[in-house]
């Protein structure tokens, strides 16, 4: 009988062992906000990707945080000198989750289906693609075209399956989705959840991985949860081991729980306040410097944003080297220097503080998009700009409803919004006059802005030109002062006890490259 | 009783059309469109010309209504232009979910309603009664994404019994039907305890007081069966009532259903989805009234009569 029981125990014990084992295998990840949402796992053909999309494919190149480009399928690649010709070899032995071959004919037949999609814009500048050999493919383009690699490293340029995505048509990406990642799609609820499994035959991490074979966690779960409440209180109770991306109100929250750990990384989001420039008081260059100087960045990076990222004096993130202008054109806030503009400019400060001009008070307006953080602010700008004799008036608009506001074109003035992006090109995308309401809500129409938009947008040939006219071209921008930059925030993903981050995270955002190194904590 | 039901499923027809061009007129006047979605960064303003026509969105609205309504009188509702599926398969795939959450809710707020109004009338002005009013009156006005959000922390967060989110397991089920039928109960408590109360003033009561028939079986027997005709009309409205007002519920306890495909849709203005998303709506209520009304002519003949004589 003693026996027995001690038998029991022992298979008790050891099934609770192999239970705890199977779970340390598995992790569960929490994806909220603008992560939510995704209709597919098509890279072609999606508009909108999640986290999970670079753990099912591979891309040819990825981008490392200091904007770098590093081989994922490609192994190297070289560009002609007239930029004309790009050279990629591919890694040998890769297979799809199907057990198909990688090879040449892949990108031959990936790059065209791109034709007739939201995604096209990525492969505009390729004419064709010619199998060189098994290994080696090159591209013969209609005109050089500097930012190619980047358009490769983007989510939407992962390859897909051949053979899969011609059976499946519209449900590739729903159903199944075939590549050659470090894990496989095991199921996908849209909106709900994504289950994915280890590739045991992975190897083709580029280098920005420590790990160079098949991922530590046996099985990924990828949550969607909108409610960013309900998301960090899955993580606090155990039931997520990690929150991809943090809101920024949730910061102080999680730095202050000691049941979970945070690690962040540079930002690719500026948040900023667009002048629409074909409206008064605004037409004036020199309300709109005043205006610009008025904003308190480090105020704002301190009160709303309890320190975490950076103040925004330009209209890129800092990593990228166009950000990096001539020192004259940063915007910073300098409360003097606005007073003595707007003095110049005629607006004299009356009674009551607000400024006038002929009898005209400085009264603007000041939309803000619903949501506590842009509501909040909008509050903060409010005062400084008052602080130096603007009366701004808050609208709260709709976020569904704001762009179409904006396409009306004159009934915005001043603005607060964000972007998120880590190409120079943003630039062209806010501050081209074709795009004036919406994306380009500060309606800017330059001609000399326009000229320097088409060297820096059509006219590179190499990527250290492309970087030289971006960086012209965004220092006229911010000479003419369409905007107020504001903050750059960071990325941040929380984690709970179950988990081991890698020591340094890599990419432009959280995705495979840094994925596969994280390691369940026993 | 099959003249009756015939009158009021034609009596359908036209609420249906009505409710079918709101819907569609409300979704295509809010600003902004779906396209915002699908727009990418570098794109042309050439290109968004191109998928204004490629989706309809250039027509007359009166055109891209009748369209729409064309293809949903064959139970096509279209395909959802941001999510790129078939409006019909994603509402089956979410329906399911809506119609536990809702039937869980809709038999946990019809029990406990219904044994706490007989209670509250029964036992009228005790401190009983006053109690459940009090009950009733705080669970009417709790704003339910508040409830939902009090039910996490205390339940999921502070004594981890049930799971804070999603649907994977059975026991996900119970805080989000909590958090709705907390409302309901306080309705079906309400109507039950006031439709008691008038019945019980009645005379038959009276008499059956005086031949001395027990408490309880006037209670049950006699008060609670006429009674039950207002609370049936109530059942009948929360049965579409549940589905629409699980909405901000779903959303905030991360579960797929209805009303999380809803503002999925609202938030990417994806005009076919929020219009398949609504009517559905539309028609659990029309059809939930309709049961109430069915339910309420088979409990009361004069009813029928009535209807049957017009």
């Amino acid at each position: 009988m003693k026996t027995m029981m001690k038998g029991s125990l022992l298979a008790l014990g050891l099934s609770a062992l192999a239970a705890s084992t199977a779970l340390a295998q598995e992790a569960t990840f929490v994806m909220t906000a603008r992560l939510v949402g995704a209709p597919t796992y098509n890279p072609i053909k999606a508009t909108k990707l999640n986290t999970a999309t670079t753990l099912i494919f591979d891309r040819l190149v990825v981008q490392d945080a200091d904007q770098s480009f590093h081989g994922q399928l490609a192994t190297s690649w070289e560009s002609s000198p007239d930029g004309m010709l790009w050279t990629f070899k591919l890694k040998p032995g890769v297979k799809f989750h199907n057990g198909e071959p990688f090879n040449a004919k892949t990108i031959e037949w990936w790059v065209p289906q791109f034709k007739g999609t939201e995604n096209a814009f990525t492969v505009e500048a390729i004419e064709k693609v010619e199998v060189v050999d098994d290994l080696t493919v090159r591209f013969h383009m209609k005109h050089p075209d500097p930012n190619l690699l980047f358009n490769l490293a983007s989510s939407f340029m992962c390859v897909p399956e051949p053979k899969s995505y011609e059976a499946l048509g519209d449900k590739f990406g729903v159903t199944e989705a075939i590549g050659t990642g470090p894990y496989k799609m095991q199921q996908f609820t849209v909106g709900q959840q994504t289950v994915l499994v280890r590739n045991d035959d992975y190897k083709s991490a580029s280098d920005l991985s420590k790990n160079q074979g098949p991922a530590k966690f046996k099985k990924l779960t990828f949550r969607e949860i909108g409610e960013e409440s309900t998301a960090y209180l899955e993580l606090k109770t155990g039931g997520a081991d990690v929150l991809v991306n943090v809101p920024t109100d949730f910061l102080p929250r999680i730095q202050a729980d000691k049941a979970v750990k945070l690690v962040t990384i540079p930002g690719n989001e500026v948040v900023y306040m667009p002048i629409n420039t074909s409206v008064e008081p605004f037409t004036d260059i020199k309300v709109r410097e005043a205006t610009a100087f008025a904003v308190n960045q480090k105020e704002i990076l301190t009160s709303l944003y309890g320190g975490n990222g950076e103040t925004a004096e330009t209209f890129l993130i800092s990593s990228l080297r166009e950000s990096q202008v001539d020192p004259k054109y940063k915007i910073s806030y300098d409360p003097e220097r606005s007073k003595k503009v707007f003095d110049a400019a005629g607006w004299k400060p009356g009674a009551d503080g607000i400024r006038v001009k002929d009898g005209k008070r400085l009264e603007v307006k000041l939309w803000a998009q619903n949501g506590t953080e842009f509501k909040r602010l909008a509050e903060i700008v409010q005062a400084q700009l008052k602080a130096v004799g603007m009366q701004a008036d808050i609208s709260i608009v709709d976020a569904g409803s704001i762009n179409a506001q904006y396409r009306k074109k004159t009934e915005h003035q001043l603005a607060v919004r964000a972007y998120q992006w880590t190409n120079a090109d943003i630039v062209d995308w806010f501050f081209a006059a074709k795009r004036a309401g919406y994306p380009n809500v500060s309606m800017f129409n330059d001609p000399e802005a326009e000229k320097l938009n088409d060297i820096a947008m059509n006219k590179s040939k190499t990527w250290d030109e492309r970087v030289a006219n971006f960086t012209k071209y965004h220092e006229y921008v911010l000479s003419q002062y369409p905007f107020a930059p504001i903050y750059q925030p960071v990325q941040s993903l929380a984690y709970g006890k179950r988990v081991v981050m890698p020591e340094k995270i890599r990419g432009i955002g959280f995705s495979s490259q840094s994925m596969i190194d994280i390691a369940p904590a026993n | 009783m099959l003249r009756f039901a015939i009158r009021r499923l034609a009596m359908l027809v036209p609420v249906f059309l009505a409710v079918s061009l709101v819907i569609f007129m409300i979704i295509h006047l809010v600003p902004g469109d779906p396209l915002e979605h699908l727009i990418q960064v570098g794109s042309s303003p050439e290109q968004r010309a191109q998928m204004i026509a490629r989706y309809g969105l250039d027509q007359p609205l009166l055109v891209q209504y009748g369209r729409w309504l064309a293809k949903v009188v064959t139970g096509d509702f279209g395909d959802a232009i941001v999510m790129r599926q078939p409006v019909s398969q994603l509402i089956a795939e979410n329906m399911p979910h809506s119609l536990a959450l809702g039937g869980t809710a809709l038999f946990f707020s019809t029990v406990v309603g219904i044994v706490t109004g007989v209670l509250a009338a029964s036992f009228r002005d005790s401190l009983f009664d006053q109690a459940v009013m009090g009950f009733i009156l705080l669970g009417s006005t709790l704003p339910s994404f508040w409830l939902a959000l009090l039910m996490i922390l205390m339940f999921a967060v502070q004594f981890e019994w049930f799971p804070v989110s999603g649907a994977r397991t059975w026991d996900a089920l119970v805080l989000p039907a909590l958090t709705i039928g907390i409302g309901g109960t306080a309705l079906i408590a309400r109507v039950t305890r006031a439709a008691m109360v008038e019945i019980s003033q009645r005379d038959f009561v009276r008499v059956l007081q005086a031949k001395g028939v027990p408490f309880w079986r006037i209670q049950l027997r006699h008060i609670l069966q006429q009674a039950m005709l207002p609370v049936m009309t109530i059942l009948g409205l929360r049965i579409g009532w549940i589905l629409g007002g699980a909405v901000t519920v779903e959303y905030v306890f991360a579960r797929p259903g209805l009303g999380s495909l809803l503002i999925t849709g609202l938030g990417q203005r994806d005009y076919p989805l929020v219009q398949g998303c609504l009517l559905m709506l539309a028609i659990a209520v029309m059809l939930g009234t309709l049961i109430g009304d069915l339910a309420q002519a088979a409990l009361d003949p004069r009813l029928r009569e009535a209807m049957g004589a017009r």
